[in-house]
Parts: structure tokens; sequence; C-alpha cells
């Protein structure tokens, strides 16, 4: 699912930093009073969860790479900006110290799962939560999985468009949307299930465990 | 002085990072790699390996889709590996290089915020990984050859339990500890 460096022209990931520009200063605007002595430390748990969990992961022909991801389990826990800052901390620690991913993609993952894949997590649980707390949790990690690499193969598949030799020939990641859409989007309807399995695993032993704040994320 | 040191090098290393994707000669980026080898001395073979170990699986899997669809096509251009290939592992290869020559929490200076809960989570994360070797080592210690389908996932259950209570139990301690030394006061 990460992007590593040099699959993604300049003009891309460039105008994804700009536009994880204003959504890093909106997530940490007052992070400072939202952090408390309870949030804090469990905040830094899951995310070096979901940190572990993205280092596992499957390569996958003409895409990139098959995981978990923990995003959601972020954001039903405490809410999008917190989870939004917390995995962009994932993202770096993975990029530099393993690799997986890449610094110049840094703003187009964190974008894609960060944000658009956390925030759709918030979605569907916030709309299903009053028929089944269980099918709630499970649909929002899924549908978080399904809408991050949906992003990401747009954004990948469009870079033979973006950038291409005079012959045609692609200058970045070589393979179009008819190739790129399905190699991510079929397994990753498997992988999502593992994910909303563990998803509601976790839930339901923060519950168990009466962690605080795992309230509907209010943020 | 030593923060300057990294920022300069963060600076120097980003700066990189965009001059290189623009480049698309294969003797440019060939040149630029061998350079960068040359610069890093000692440490040069390590981060090698550790950047062609990062990369080999996910790489290989691209080029050789992209051989199998381009031939198909019948449009297939090695140059245009060539260039991805190195493109990918030079960026990665600097990456790996900049972390070993700098503090990376040090990095995230200009963002407080972002580098407390760095710091908690890459030690939450070492706490976690030690703890998942122990009783990988464990499980194997305690059979002669490779257990069941059944045994693994029995193990597997009891170490995310443990896992996530130890997660927990070091959650308290750090907010313990956080708490004594004022942090939340600041």
């Amino acid at each position: 699912m990460h992007i590593p460096d040099g699959f993604l022209s300049p003009a891309t990931w460039l105008s994804a930093t700009a536009m994880a520009l204003p959504a890093w200063w909106w997530a940490s605007r007052g992070l400072r009073q939202r952090l408390d002595d309870q949030t804090l430390p469990r905040l830094a748990a899951v995310t070096a969860l979901a940190y572990s969990l993205g280092l596992v992961m499957l390569p996958l022909p003409g895409a990139t790479s098959g995981h978990l991801s923990g995003a959601a389990i972020l954001a039903l826990m405490f809410g999008l900006r917190l989870s939004f800052l917390a995995f962009s901390v994932v993202l770096l620690l993975q990029a530099l110290l393993f690799g997986a991913g890449g610094i110049t993609a840094w703003a187009t993952n964190v974008l894609a799962m960060g944000l658009l894949g956390a925030g759709s997590a918030l979605v569907v649980y916030r709309l299903l939560r009053r028929l089944n707390e269980d099918l709630a949790v499970a649909l929002a990690a899924w549908v978080s999985i399904m809408v991050t690499v949906t992003v990401l193969a747009l954004v990948l598949g469009a870079q033979p468009i973006i950038a291409a030799r005079a012959d045609g020939q692609p200058l970045y990641f070589p393979f179009g949307w008819s190739v790129v859409v399905p190699a991510m989007l079929v397994p990753h309807a498997l992988i999502g299930l593992a994910e909303a399995a563990l998803t509601l695993a976790l839930w339901r032993f923060a519950r168990a465990r009466r962690w605080p704040g795992l309230a509907p994320a209010a943020s | 002085m030593r923060l300057q040191q990294g920022t300069v090098w963060l600076a120097a290393y980003l700066a990189a990072l965009v001059v290189i994707g623009f480049v698309h000669s294969p003797l440019v980026l060939g040149l630029a790699l061998g350079s960068a080898l040359l610069a890093a001395r000692a440490a040069r073979w390590q981060l090698f390996k550790r950047t062609l170990f990062a990369l080999a699986l996910f790489n290989a899997t691209v080029s050789a889709g992209y051989a199998l669809v381009a031939t198909l096509q019948g449009n297939f251009d090695a140059g245009v590996l060539l260039v991805l290939n190195l493109r990918v592992v030079l960026m990665t290869f600097l990456g790996f290089w900049f972390v070993q020559r700098n503090n990376l929490l040090q990095a995230l200076a200009f963002a407080p915020g972002l580098r407390f809960v760095a710091t908690l989570a890459a030690g939450q994360a070492s706490t976690l990984q030690r703890a998942a070797l122990d009783a990988g080592m464990a499980l194997k210690s305690r059979h002669l050859g490779r257990p069941d389908l059944a045994t693994r996932s029995r193990q597997a259950a009891a170490q995310a339990a443990y896992l996530l209570d130890r997660g927990l139990q070091a959650a308290a301690e750090q907010a313990l500890a956080l708490r004594s030394r004022g942090v939340y006061e600041e």
C-alpha cells in the first residue's frame, strides 16, 4: 500500500505535500491541550501497533504492496486530528527506518491513509453505530482500507499520464489505471477483512479493559 | 551545534530528493549513486545491503510486471527499468544514510508535539518488538520441529493479548513518568 520513493513524479508529490501542510497545521492546533496524561500514552501504544502492522507487507504484482494499516482503530479511538498526526509519525518512521514507503511519497501516503482512510472509517462508524456497534467498527475498518487503496491506486495509475517521455514511455511508476486499480483493490478487499477482524478485536479488547476515550470520536 | 548540523543534513537530503526526482539519465543517477556510496565510507555496504533488502522484493515485482506488460504490448524499454530502479535505490539509500548520520527525532524538532508522539511510539515499538521476538523464541524452544497450525494460532492469540496488555502497562508507566516530570504542566 505504501508508495516508495521514486515512484511518483515531483509534480505529484510536491502537490501532495502542499495539500498536506494545511492538514498538518489543522491537526496540530491545540495539540498540547488534547494530549492529556490518559490520551498520550495510549495514543503512543496504538501508534506503535499501527507502526508494527504496516511493516508486514506482501508485494502485489502491478502495484506496490499489501498490508494491514491500523488507521481505522487510531481514528475510532482518538478522532481524526490525533490519528492523522499519529499516522504521519508512523509513516515517517517506517519510511526512514525500514524504507517502507518514501519521504517523497510521505504526504501522499499520509493523506490517503491517515486522512481519507481514517476519515472514511469515522463516517462509516458514525452512520452504523446505532445499528450494530461491532458491525460499524468492522465495516469502518474495511472501508478505510478500500478508500485508501483506491486513492493510492488512482495516484499511482496517473503517473504514466502525468510524466512520460516523448516516445510515451513512463518516467516514474509504469502502470496505468487499468493495471494498478484491480491489482491493488482485489487483494486489499481480502486484506480489509483481516483489518476489520483485527480492528474489532482491538476495539473489544480496549472496551474490556475500559480504556477511556472510547466514546465515539469527537473530532 | 549538533542540531544545526542535523538541520543542514535534513535540508541537503530533502534538496537531493527534489533534484533526483527530475533526473532521468541512468548515467547521472548511476554516478550519483556511486558518489553517495563512496561518501558513505565505512557504512556504505551495510547501508546498501539494507537498501536492497528493503526494496528488492517490491522493485523486482514492479520491474517484472512492467517487463511482462510492455513486452506483450511490444514496447519494452530496459532504460525505463534502469532509471526507475536507480532512482528508487538512490533515494532510499540517501534516506538510510541520513538516518545513520543523524538523530531522527532531532529532525522533528520543528514540531515538538510530533516529536513527542514519535519518541513515545518508537519506544513502544521497540518494546513490542522485543516481546514478540521473545515469544517467538519461546515457541521455537518448546518444539523440535515446526509447530502445527492450531498451536501457532493459539500462540498468536496469546501473544497478541500479551502484547496489548504489555502496551497498556507501558502506557500507564509512561503516563506516571511523564506526570512526575511535569510534562503536562509545561
